[in-house]
């Protein structure tokens, strides 16, 4: 339906120009912030123009925070995690979409299941599981805990993926001797990969991003992810200002990255995996 | 264990052919990591809540039966946070969905440069929701916020406003920023549908003579119907646990007054280390979804959206 009429076509631009608006100002606010001199930070009238542009406030963040550690521990621990989640949902998103078994619809509501335990209710268990398998302050620990996160929800978006890829073109490799599991990565991964690079978006940046479980589970400065790193920051510098928009700053730029990048692959994934069929 | 998973799962269902090997360690895997840290946990949690652990009594743990929950409900402070989960779901998750949806109304047409338009309005769903609780909080900042100051020089308000300081505001103020964060979600999903519409049924509406408005009743909602119905309900299990962007804001206060049943369980963690007490209130909202899951796919099961 081409509404063409020029009348829409002004109250589109005038509507999209205010969602960008909303959407855009926040960002370049503490962008701005993180690069205000102190002078200009706290005045009033409020600046929305500085004259003067500084580095200082990351200067101090890189000083006085280690955020190169808690960089690499980050990217580390997002990486590997989804990964590792990625693989897994895999097999079971698979086996999901392609075979008839008895509990298959209990494994189904088990999955959704999961995704309403708040985690605060597992997070003491978890704790006490852990500490007696050392794995307390462990990257490996946390790991562990992100691909638990993300394996049902990751489950659930590879099974719609898998759904809509056609079975014949398996079930012909597997005539010319393919094994199944030989089939099923050179033959059918390779079809779903916008789908499963979604999967691994998705969970990177929900790793990427978690506070709780990780300001729970790490508590020293070396292991520190960045979102406990920006907590702990604020529990001891305070609120300054403008090294807390240069650590926010430094906090989401990369997933900004990575969503631009990956923006299509996540929309696509995201719609057609978990909701459709 | 293993034996018994094996021997459940490989029982198949007659007549479909499939390899029960291969479908028993295809799904071991997912299966054995949610057992081990999320059902194994929650079944402890659950035991948990009608026990006496805290910090304050590592030696003595032992059943007592509901006091945790009575201790609950005779909290004025959870029947807030409780009212307040309500109005936050509630709230947050109607205006995501209409903004969301009327965005993606706005973007289903092709124009110049749409895919970085995406990209611009889409992104604050990546961001960490904590990041964006402190982010808002500075821009709804009294004296340097620029929230305020725009107000001030829109002159719809005279001095800056105290919003995370003042209750009324501050509720106010999370709701507000919590739905700017997932309007993209809702946008995401609903346009990914909309442009699946096939072209021809709003040609053939049109033959039969139907406006905009009978176009948008008859053929739009009906064919994305499937999709609002699975997003909401995510939405608002996922929107029920979501606890970073009040953290990140208001961590609950002032006095309380922005709990939702997610900041009351973690603050009853950090500041009262009762971690009994806390289970007991996860023990609530697991109850509260699990009937609202039911409820929910009940009725929609009979609009035919059980397209999970």
């Amino acid at each position: 339906m081409m509404r063409k009429s020029k009348k829409y076509r002004i109250f589109r631009a005038i509507m999209l120009s205010i969602y960008l608006v909303a959407a855009i100002v926040p960002i370049y606010w503490i962008v701005l912030t993180s690069f205000k001199v102190p002078t200009d930070l706290y005045a009033y009238p409020i600046v929305y123009f500085p004259k003067v542009l500084t580095f200082s406030n990351y200067s101090y963040l890189f000083s006085f925070a280690h955020f190169l550690t808690y960089f690499k521990n980050s990217i580390l621990i997002s990486f590997i995690s989804s990964v590792i989640s990625t693989t897994i949902s895999i097999l079971s998103g698979y086996v999901l979409a392609r075979y008839q078994f008895r509990l298959k619809n209990v494994i189904v509501v088990l999955l959704f299941f999961s995704q309403m335990i708040p985690a605060y209710l597992l997070m003491v268990p978890q704790y006490s599981m852990f500490s007696q398998l050392n794995l307390i302050n462990s990257l490996i620990g946390l790991g562990i805990l992100y691909v638990n996160i993300a394996a049902a929800f990751s489950t659930i978006m590879a099974r719609g993926f898998f759904v809509r890829i056609p079975r014949s073109l398996e079930e012909a490799a597997m005539i010319d001797g393919c094994s199944r599991i030989n089939a099923l990565f050179k033959i059918t991964v390779p079809l779903a990969m916008p789908g499963i690079a979604a999967i691994f978006s998705f969970s990177f940046i929900n790793d990427w991003n978690e506070l709780f479980t990780a300001a729970l589970f790490l508590n020293s400065d070396d292991k520190y992810t960045i979102p406990v790193a920006l907590y702990s920051f604020i529990s001891k510098v305070g609120i300054q200002w403008g090294v807390l928009s240069a650590g926010l700053v430094v906090a989401l730029v990369p997933t900004i990255i990575v969503f631009a990048f990956m923006q299509r692959f996540i929309i696509s994934g995201l719609t057609q995996g978990a909701l459709k069929e | 264990m293993v034996r018994l998973l094996e021997r459940c799962v490989l029982h198949v269902r007659k007549g479909v052919k499939s390899p029960p090997f291969f479908i028993f360690w295809m799904i071991f895997p997912v299966i054995l990591i949610l057992s081990i840290f999320t059902f194994y946990p929650t079944v402890n949690g659950i035991i948990l809540a009608f026990e006496n652990y805290s910090v304050f009594n590592f030696s003595n743990i032992h059943f007592i039966g509901l006091k945790n929950f009575t201790k609950i409900l005779s909290d004025p402070l959870f029947w807030t946070a409780l009212w307040n989960t309500l109005w936050w779901i509630v709230l947050s998750v109607s205006f995501q969905f209409v903004l969301g949806f009327g965005l993606a109304l706005l973007m289903r047409e092709p124009f110049k440069g749409r895919g970085i338009y995406a990209g611009l309005v889409f992104y604050p769903w990546a961001l960490s929701g904590f990041a964006i609780g402190i982010l808002w909080s500075w821009l709804l900042n009294a004296q340097f916020g620029f929230i305020n100051d725009i107000l001030i020089k829109l002159h719809i308000i005279s001095e800056g406003i105290n919003f995370l300081s003042v209750p009324s505001w501050a509720f106010f103020s999370v709701v507000l920023v919590n739905i700017w964060y997932g309007i993209p979600f809702f946008a995401i999903m609903l346009l990914a549908a909309l442009q699946s519409i096939p072209q021809e049924l709003y040609e053939s509406a049109e033959i039969d003579g139907a406006g905009i408005f009978s176009k948008f009743v008859h053929v739009t909602i009906p064919y994305v119907s499937s999709t609002i119905l699975a997003t909401l309900l995510l939405r608002v299990i996922w929107v029920m646990n979501f606890p970073d962007v009040i953290y990140g804001m208001t961590q609950g206060g002032p006095g309380g007054t922005t709990n939702i049943l997610a900041t009351y369980m973690i603050n009853i963690v950090y500041y009262k280390n009762n971690y009994s007490l806390s289970s007991a209130v996860g023990v609530f909202v697991i109850t509260i979804l699990m009937i609202y899951s039911v409820l929910y796919l009940q009725f929609t099961s009979k609009h035919g959206a059980d397209e999970f």
